[in-house]
C-alpha cells in the first residue's frame, strides 16, 4: 500500500514537473535531470547493493549514445530498435568489466574501471571510420519532437527502472548482491557464485546506463567524445554518494539535487560547478548516509 | 651508426625524458599508497597547480617583478611549484586523510579526494578560464648533439631533477630517522605507534612529500602541457596506471614501470601515431591486471615503500 501511494507521488511529481518549469530553458534541465537519475541508478546497483567502486559508467553512457546513434543514421534503423541494441551492446561491454572485477578489488578495480573508460574515451575519439571522432556527429532527431514529450518519455522509463530494480534489490537476489558487498568470502562460502552476481550487476548497471546514453545524442542534438570523458563517470558517482548510496530513492534525489543546484547558483559564474566536489567531499566526511540519511534520523 | 640505431637510440632517450616526466607524478602516488592504503585522486590537480605556479613564476613573477634571467626564473619556479604542492599536501591532509583515517575504510577517502579533485579543477576553470595557457623553458630551446642524437637542455634537466629527488627520497627512506619511522608506519601503523612513533605525524609528512612531488613535476610538465584546469588528469591516469603496472605501494617497480611506459609512448608516437599513446597504455595496463596484478614487482607489505 505504502510501495503503491509512493509510485502514485512519484508518477503525478513526473507529470506535474515541466508545467511547474515551464519556460524552454528549465524543461531542457528536467530532461537532462530524468537522464541523470537514470544515470544514479545503474551506477547505485553496481556500488551502493554490489559494493563494487566502479569509476568507467561514463563508457557505458557513452556506449549506448554511439551504438544507437550509428545504428540509426548509418544503418537507417528504427530509433527503437537502435537503441534495443545499443543497450544489449551496453550489457554485454559490462560482462567485459565485470571479467575484470571477478579478480579484481577495492582500489584495483577503481584503476582497471577508470582504464576502461579511457579505453572507451579513445576509441571514441581514434575510430574516426565509424564515431567522425572529436569532429562529431550533427544533426541527430530526437525521438519524439517536443521536450516534454521527450521528459515524459525519459522520465517514465526512470519510474519504470525504478519499480523494476526496487523489486530486484527487494527479491533474493538483492540479499544475495548485499552478502557480495559486505563481505565476499562469507557470501562464498554459504554458496553464493560471486562472479555471476557481480557479472550480472555489471551487467544490469552497464545496460540502464546506455539506455540513458540512447536519449542523450537526440536531446543535444550532436554526439562528440568529450560527453563521455570520465569526469561524467565522477559525477554521476556524486549523485550517488550524495544522494545516499545503497539505497533506492537516495540516488535519485542525489541526481535531482546535482541537476538543480549548479542551475539555482547560476549566478555564482563557473564557480557553481565546484558545487559537486564540495558536495562530494562534505558528503563523504560528515554525513557518510547521504541526504536520505539525514531525512531518516529525524 | 645505421639509420635504424640511431632511431630507437633517439626515441629510447625521448622516452627517457617523458618516463622521468611519470616518475616524478607516479611516485607520490605509490608513496602514499605505500604508507597510507589510499589513493589520491586530486594528486592530477596539484600537478595542474604546479604548472600554473610555474607559468606565473615565469611570466610574471620572476622576469617582470624580480628582473631573473629566463632560466633562473625557470630554476626558482620548480622551488614555488614545489611548495606550493606541500602546502596543498598539507591542507588535503588535514581536510581529508586525517580525518577519515580512524575509520578504516578503503573507499571514502578516494571518494573525498574525487570531491577534492573536482572541487580544485572547477576552482581553476573560474580563476584561468578554459583557454589553454603556454609557456616555454628557457632550457627548451638549447639543443645538443651527440652523433645523430639529439637532445634539449630542458630533457637534460628534467631527467637531472628527476634523479635527483628520486636519489634524495631514496637516501631519505633508508638513513634518515623519519624514513626509517615512516618505514615502520608503513608495515604496521600500530606497533610504531607503540614505540613511540606518532603515524599521524608521518602520515602527514609523506602526503606533503608526496604532494610537493607532483608540485614540481607539474612545473616540469608544464612547457609540454596543453595547460587547462584539467591538465593534469591526462597525466595523473597514465601515473595511475604506471603505479599498477609496476605493483602499488612499490617505488622501484613504479620507477622502472614509469621509463617502460615513456620508453613505449614515445615508440607508439614513431611507429602508429600520437593519438594512440593513451589506448596502447591502458591496454597495457588491463592485460597486466590480467596476467600479473601484483605488478611487475609484487607488493609485499613489508617492503612497501
Amino acid at each position: 500500500m505504502r510501495r503503491a501511494a509512493f509510485f502514485g507521488i512519484a508518477i503525478a511529481l513526473v507529470a506535474a514537473a515541466p508545467w511547474l518549469l515551464h519556460t524552454p530553458y528549465w524543461r531542457g534541465i528536467l530532461v537532462i535531470c530524468a537522464m541523470n537519475v537514470l544515470l544514479a541508478l545503474s551506477l547505485n546497483l553496481v556500488m551502493g547493493y554490489t559494493g563494487q567502486l566502479n569509476l568507467g559508467q561514463s563508457a557505458f553512457f557513452g556506449i549506448g549514445a554511439y551504438v544507437s546513434t550509428i545504428l540509426v543514421k548509418t544503418y537507417h534503423w528504427n530509433f527503437w530498435l537502435a537503441s534495443l541494441a545499443a543497450v544489449a551492446f551496453a550489457g554485454v561491454v559490462g560482462l567485459a568489466l565485470a571479467a575484470f572485477a571477478v579478480r579484481l578489488r577495492g582500489h584495483y578495480l577503481a584503476i582497471a574501471s577508470l582504464g576502461f573508460a579511457v579505453i572507451t574515451y579513445q576509441v571514441l575519439v581514434n575510430w574516426e571510420k565509424v564515431t567522425e571522432g572529436v569532429r562529431g556527429i550533427y544533426g541527430i532527431l530526437p525521438p519524439v519532437g517536443s521536450t516534454v514529450g521527450l521528459f515524459y518519455l525519459i522520465a517514465g522509463i526512470g519510474v519504470l527502472v525504478y519499480w523494476l530494480m526496487d523489486n530486484l534489490v527487494r527479491s533474493p537476489v538483492g540479499d544475495t548482491l548485499r552478502a557480495i558487498r559486505e563481505d565476499e568470502v562469507s557470501a562464498a562460502s554459504l554458496g553464493v557464485r560471486s562472479y555471476v552476481w557481480k557479472a550480472f550487476a555489471f551487467s544490469i548497471g552497464a545496460g540502464v546506463a546506455g539506455l540513458a546514453g540512447v536519449f542523450y545524442p537526440g536531446f543535444v542534438g550532436t554526439l562528440v567524445p568529450d560527453a563521455f570523458n570520465i569526469v561524467e563517470s565522477f559525477t554521476m558517482l556524486a549523485m550517488v554518494i550524495v544522494g545516499g548510496m545503497g539505497t533506492m530513492i537516495g540516488p535519485v534525489v542525489g541526481a535531482v539535487v546535482l541537476t538543480f543546484l549548479p542551475e539555482l547558483l547560476r549566478g555564482f559564474g563557473e564557480l557553481r560547478l565546484m558545487v559537486y566536489g564540495i558536495a562530494l567531499t562534505l558528503v563523504v566526511l560528515f554525513m557518510p548516509g547521504g541526504i536520505v540519511q539525514l531525512v531518516k534520523r529525524k | 651508426m645505421s639509420d635504424l640505431a640511431a632511431l630507437v637510440v633517439q626515441q629510447g632517450l625521448n622516452g627517457v625524458y617523458l618516463g622521468c616526466l611519470y616518475v616524478m607524478v607516479a611516485l607520490g602516488l605509490t608513496l602514499i599508497y605505500g604508507v597510507l592504503n589510499q589513493i589520491n585522486f586530486a594528486h592530477a590537480d596539484f600537478v595542474t597547480v604546479g604548472a600554473f605556479t610555474a607559468f606565473f613564476a615565469v611570466t610574471r613573477l620572476a622576469t617582470k617583478v624580480l628582473g631573473l634571467p629566463e632560466a633562473a626564473g625557470y630554476l626558482l619556479s620548480l622551488v614555488l611549484a614545489l611548495g606550493v604542492g606541500a602546502l596543498l599536501g598539507l591542507a588535503i591532509n588535514a581536510a581529508v586523510f586525517a580525518p577519515l583515517r580512524e575509520r578504516g575504510d578503503e573507499l571514502r577517502p578516494l571518494i573525498a579526494t574525487i570531491g577534492v579533485s573536482v572541487l580544485l579543477e572547477n576552482a581553476q576553470l573560474a580563476l584561468f578560464g578554459p583557454i589553454p595557457y603556454q609557456f616555454d623553458s628557457p632550457f627548451g630551446q638549447h639543443t645538443f648533439h651527440i652523433g645523430r642524437i639529439f637532445f634539449t637542455g630542458q630533457s637534460v634537466l628534467v631527467i637531472g631533477v628527476s634523479a635527483l629527488s628520486i636519489g634524495a627520497l631514496y637516501a631519505f627512506m633508508r638513513f634518515s630517522f623519519w624514513g626509517k619511522a615512516l618505514r615502520a608506519v608503513a608495515q604496521d601503523r600500530e606497533t610504531a605507534g607503540l614505540m613511540g612513533i606518532n603515524p599521524g605525524l608521518l602520515i602527514g609528512l609523506t602526503i606533503v612529500i608526496a604532494s610537493a612531488l607532483a608540485g614540481m613535476a607539474g612545473a616540469l610538465l608544464g612547457p609540454v602541457l596543453v595547460l587547462t584546469p584539467f591538465a593534469g588528469a591526462t597525466v595523473v591516469v597514465k601515473a595511475f596506471a604506471i603505479v599498477i603496472i609496476g605493483g602499488f605501494g612499490n617505488m622501484q617497480g613504479t620507477i622502472i614501470a614509469g621509463i617502460l611506459v615513456g620508453i613505449i609512448e614515445a615508440f607508439t608516437v614513431q611507429y602508429l601515431g600520437s593519438g594512440l599513446i593513451d589506448l596502447v597504455v591502458f591496454v597495457l595496463l588491463l592485460v597486466m591486471l590480467v596476467l600479473r596484478p601484483t605488478g611487475i614487482i609484487a607488493e609485499r607489505k613489508e617492503e612497501n615503500v
